[in-house]
C-alpha cells in the first residue's frame, strides 16, 4: 500500500488561519442535502431535509431536543448512511461513504461528548489526525523523525491555546480544554468543511467567549456548520441559520430573521 | 488505561539502551554458565518469549486479544517440518521461509475474517479459527502425522553457504538470541511508527480513529498479518529447538498462555511478554518439582495469577510502560 502523498503543498508551521483574509462567501455552495431522509423504523430522525450552505459561512443549526441535528451530523460524516437522499460535497455525492472516505474528502467534526484519545498526550491528539494525510502507513522510521507532522499538530495547539500543554495526556485537561483539543483533532486533517457540535457545551463563560473567537478565526479559510444550544453563540456566529424541528426544516434565515419568525419562537426560543 | 508515551529527556533513551544492552550480555553467557536443563530452559523462554511478543502488538498496541496465536506458531513449526522433511540436504533458511508463508498466509485467511469483529468477537473468531487448524492437523494424519506429529533431523547453521556447522545447544541459544533481539528492534520500530501509532490510536479510540481519516480495518489486518509473521518464526525456532512438530502446539491452551505472558509480564511493552514468559515458565518448572505438589502445580500457578492480576494489574513491566515506548 503505497504511502499517502498530499494532493497540495503543505506549509508546516505555518497557520492557516493566521492570514488577514476577509471572509467571502461565494455563490457556489461547498455543501448540498438533497432531500436527505434518515430513518429508525418507523421514526424519520432526518425528514427530507434539502439545504445549500456556501463557500466560507458560518452556518448554525438549532432546534429542540431530538430535533435531528446530531443524526444530521452523523449522516454527513458517514456513520449513519442516509435513507434516502443525497449529500453533494464539492460537487461529488458522498452520501454512504465510511468516515475515513469522508474525512478524505475534507469533512472533520466535533463530537458533543468529548471524543478524543484519552491516554495519549495532547501533542499525539493532534500529531495522529494531521498524520492522517501524509505518511500514515510508514513503519520503519520513529513517528518524531517526521517534522512535518509535528511542526504541524504544534501550530494547531498554538491555535486553539493549547501550547505548553503538548506533553500532558490529554485525560488531564479540564473539560473546556478539551473541548478545544476536540477542535484541533478536527484541524488537524485539513477540512474544507467542519462541522462543530455544540462546541461550547459545558464551558464557562470566559471559555465560551475564547471559543466563539477560535471559531471565528479558524472561519476565515473554512466553512463551518455548528450546532449550538446557546443561543447567544449561535445568533453571534453564525451568518445564516437552519432551524430543525421533528427531523424537518422549520426554518431558514439570517439570525434576525430567525429571532423574528412567530413558528421558530413557538418550536424552540419560548421553550 | 494505557499511554502514548512523549518525547523522553536524552538520558532516559540512554538508560533503556545500557539496560538493553545488559540484558542482553547476560542472555549471550547464560549457555556458557548455566548447566544443560537451565540453558535449554533459557532458550526456550526466548521463543515464547518472542510468540508473546508477537501477540502484545495485538494485545497491547491495537486493544485486539487473540486467542488464534497457537495456530501461527503451529504453522510455523509444521511450515519448517514441511521444508526440513521435503528438501534435501534440510536447510535452515527453507525451514524459516516455510514456516513463515505457512504462519503468514493462516494470518491473512484469520484476519480477512476477524478483524470484521470487534472486542470479544474478535478474540472468540480468532479462537474459533485456531481450533479449525488444530482439527485439521490433527486429523491430516498422511500429511501432518496426526496426533504422532512431525520429527525430523536440524539443519546445519550456514551463513551464505561460505560457513556452515552443526547445531550445538550453546550456538543455537545464540541463533535464537539473534533472531529474537533482530525480532524485538524490528517490532519496537514498528510501534513506535508512522503505522504504529495508528494502531495505538484505534487502541484508545476506534470510532475516533475513523473520523480522522484511517480505514481501520486495513490497519487492523496488517496488524494481524505481522503479529502471525512473528508468532510463526516462534514456531520455527522451537521446531528446530526439538526437532518435532506436534498438534498439541496448534491447541488453543497455548493461545491462552500466551495471553497470560502478556498480562503478567506487561501488555504494550514488548519485553513485558518476555518477562512474563519467562515468571510463568519458571514458576511452573519449580512448582512442579516440589514433591507433594507434582500434578498439582497449576493449581499454585493459577492462585499466583490471581494474586497478580489484583495487586498487579500492569503487569512486572507495566510501569516501565512510558519509558519502554518513548
Amino acid at each position: 500500500m503505497a504511502p499517502h502523498t498530499p494532493q497540495r503543498s503543505e506549509r508546516p508551521g505555518t497557520l492557516r488561519c493566521s492570514a488577514s483574509r476577509v471572509s467571502v462567501l461565494s455563490a457556489s455552495p461547498i455543501l448540498k442535502t438533497e432531500s436527505l431522509t434518515v430513518r429508525f423504523g418507523g421514526l424519520a430522525a432526518v425528514n427530507n431535509v434539502t439545504i445549500s450552505v456556501s463557500r466560507g459561512e458560518i452556518r448554525g443549526i438549532i432546534g429542540p431536543n431530538g430535533a435531528g441535528k446530531s443524526t444530521f451530523f452523523n449522516c454527513l460524516t458517514g456513520v449513519l448512511r442516509p435513507t434516502s437522499g443525497r449529500i453533494v460535497f464539492n460537487g461529488e455525492d458522498i452520501a454512504g461513504l465510511p468516515p475515513h472516505a469522508i474525512s478524505r474528502k475534507a469533512i472533520a467534526r466535533s463530537y458533543q461528548i468529548t471524543n478524543i484519545l484519552p491516554g495519549a498526550t495532547v501533542l499525539e491528539n493532534v500529531r495522529i489526525a494531521s498524520q492522517s494525510r501524509r505518511h500514515n502507513w510508514s513503519m520503519l522510521r520513529h513517528h518524531r523523525a517526521y517534522g512535518d507532522i509535528i511542526a504541524l499538530a504544534r501550530a494547531i495547539l498554538a491555535d486553539v491555546g493549547l501550547s505548553g500543554k503538548e506533553d500532558e495526556l490529554a485525560s488531564n485537561l479540564s473539560h473546556g480544554e478539551q473541548r478545544n483539543l476536540e477542535i484541533g483533532i478536527a484541524l488537524a486533517t485539513e477540512p474544507k468543511l467542519l462541522c462543530l457540535d455544540e462546541p461550547t457545551a459545558g464551558m464557562s463563560v470566559a471559555e465560551t467567549h475564547a471559543t466563539v473567537d477560535l471559531v471565528r478565526r479558524i472561519a476565515r479559510d473554512l466553512t463551518i456548520l455548528i450546532v449550538e444550544h446557546d443561543m447567544e453563540v449561535v445568533m453571534g456566529l453564525a451568518h445564516t441559520i437552519t432551524v430543525l424541528n421533528y427531523g424537518e426544516v422549520l426554518a431558514e434565515g439570517r439570525p434576525t430573521e430567525i429571532q423574528a419568525n412567530p413558528r421558530v419562537q413557538e418550536v424552540y426560543l419560548k421553550t | 488505561m494505557t499511554a502514548i508515551s512523549a518525547a523522553p529527556p536524552r538520558t532516559r533513551a540512554a538508560g533503556y539502551w545500557i539496560a538493553f544492552a545488559m540484558v542482553v550480555g547476560l542472555l549471550l553467557v547464560a549457555p556458557l554458565v548455566l548447566p544443560p536443563f537451565w540453558q535449554r530452559f533459557a532458550t526456550e523462554i526466548l521463543i515464547w518469549g518472542l510468540l508473546a511478543m508477537s501477540s502484545d502488538i495485538l494485545i497491547g498496541y491495537t486493544g485486539m486479544v487473540s486467542f488464534g496465536h497457537s495456530a501461527f506458531f503451529g504453522l510455523g513449526m509444521y511450515g519448517a517440518a514441511a521444508a526440513l522433511l521435503t528438501v534435501k540436504p534440510p536447510s535452515l533458511s527453507l525451514a524459516l521461509i516455510y514456516g513463515l508463508v505457512a504462519a503468514g498466509g493462516a494470518a491473512v485467511f484469520v484476519a480477512y475474517f476477524a478483524t470484521r469483529l470487534r472486542e470479544i468477537y474478535f478474540a472468540i473468531s480468532t479462537l474459533v479459527f485456531s481450533q479449525i487448524f488444530y482439527v485439521i492437523i490433527f486429523t491430516w494424519t498422511e500429511v501432518t502425522g496426526g496426533e504422532n506429529g512431525l520429527t525430523f533431523g536440524q539443519p546445519r547453521l550456514s551463513i551464505l553457504g561460505l560457513w556452515s556447522d552443526r547445531f550445538t545447544p550453546t550456538t543455537f541459544h545464540w541463533f535464537v538470541l539473534a533472531v529474537v533481539v533482530v525480532s524485538y528492534l524490528v517490532v519496537r520500530r514498528i510501534t513506535q511508527s508512522p503505522f504504529g501509532m495508528v494502531l495505538q490510536s484505534i487502541r484508545e479510540n476506534e470510532p475516533r480513529t475513523r473520523a480522522i481519516g484511517y480505514p481501520v480495518e486495513r490497519y487492523k489486518i496488517v496488524a494481524v498479518m505481522l503479529s502471525g509473521l512473528f508468532a510463526g518464526l516462534a514456531g520455527v525456532l522451537y521446531a528446530l529447538q526439538n526437532k518435532f512438530a506436534a498438534p498439541d502446539f496448534v491447541f488453543f491452551v497455548v493461545s491462552g498462555e500466551v495471553v497470560i505472558f502478556n498480562v503478567m509480564g506487561g501488555m504494550g511493552t514488548l519485553v513485558g511478554p518476555f518477562a512474563g514468559a519467562a515468571f510463568f515458565l519458571l514458576l511452573r518448572e519449580s512448582l512442579s518439582r516440589l514433591p507433594y505438589l507434582a500434578e498439582y502445580y497449576l493449581i499454585p500457578v493459577g492462585i499466583i495469577f490471581i494474586i497478580m492480576i489484583i495487586f498487579l494489574p500492569q503487569g512486572l513491566l507495566g510501569f516501565l510502560r512510558r519509558r519502554l515506548n518513548a
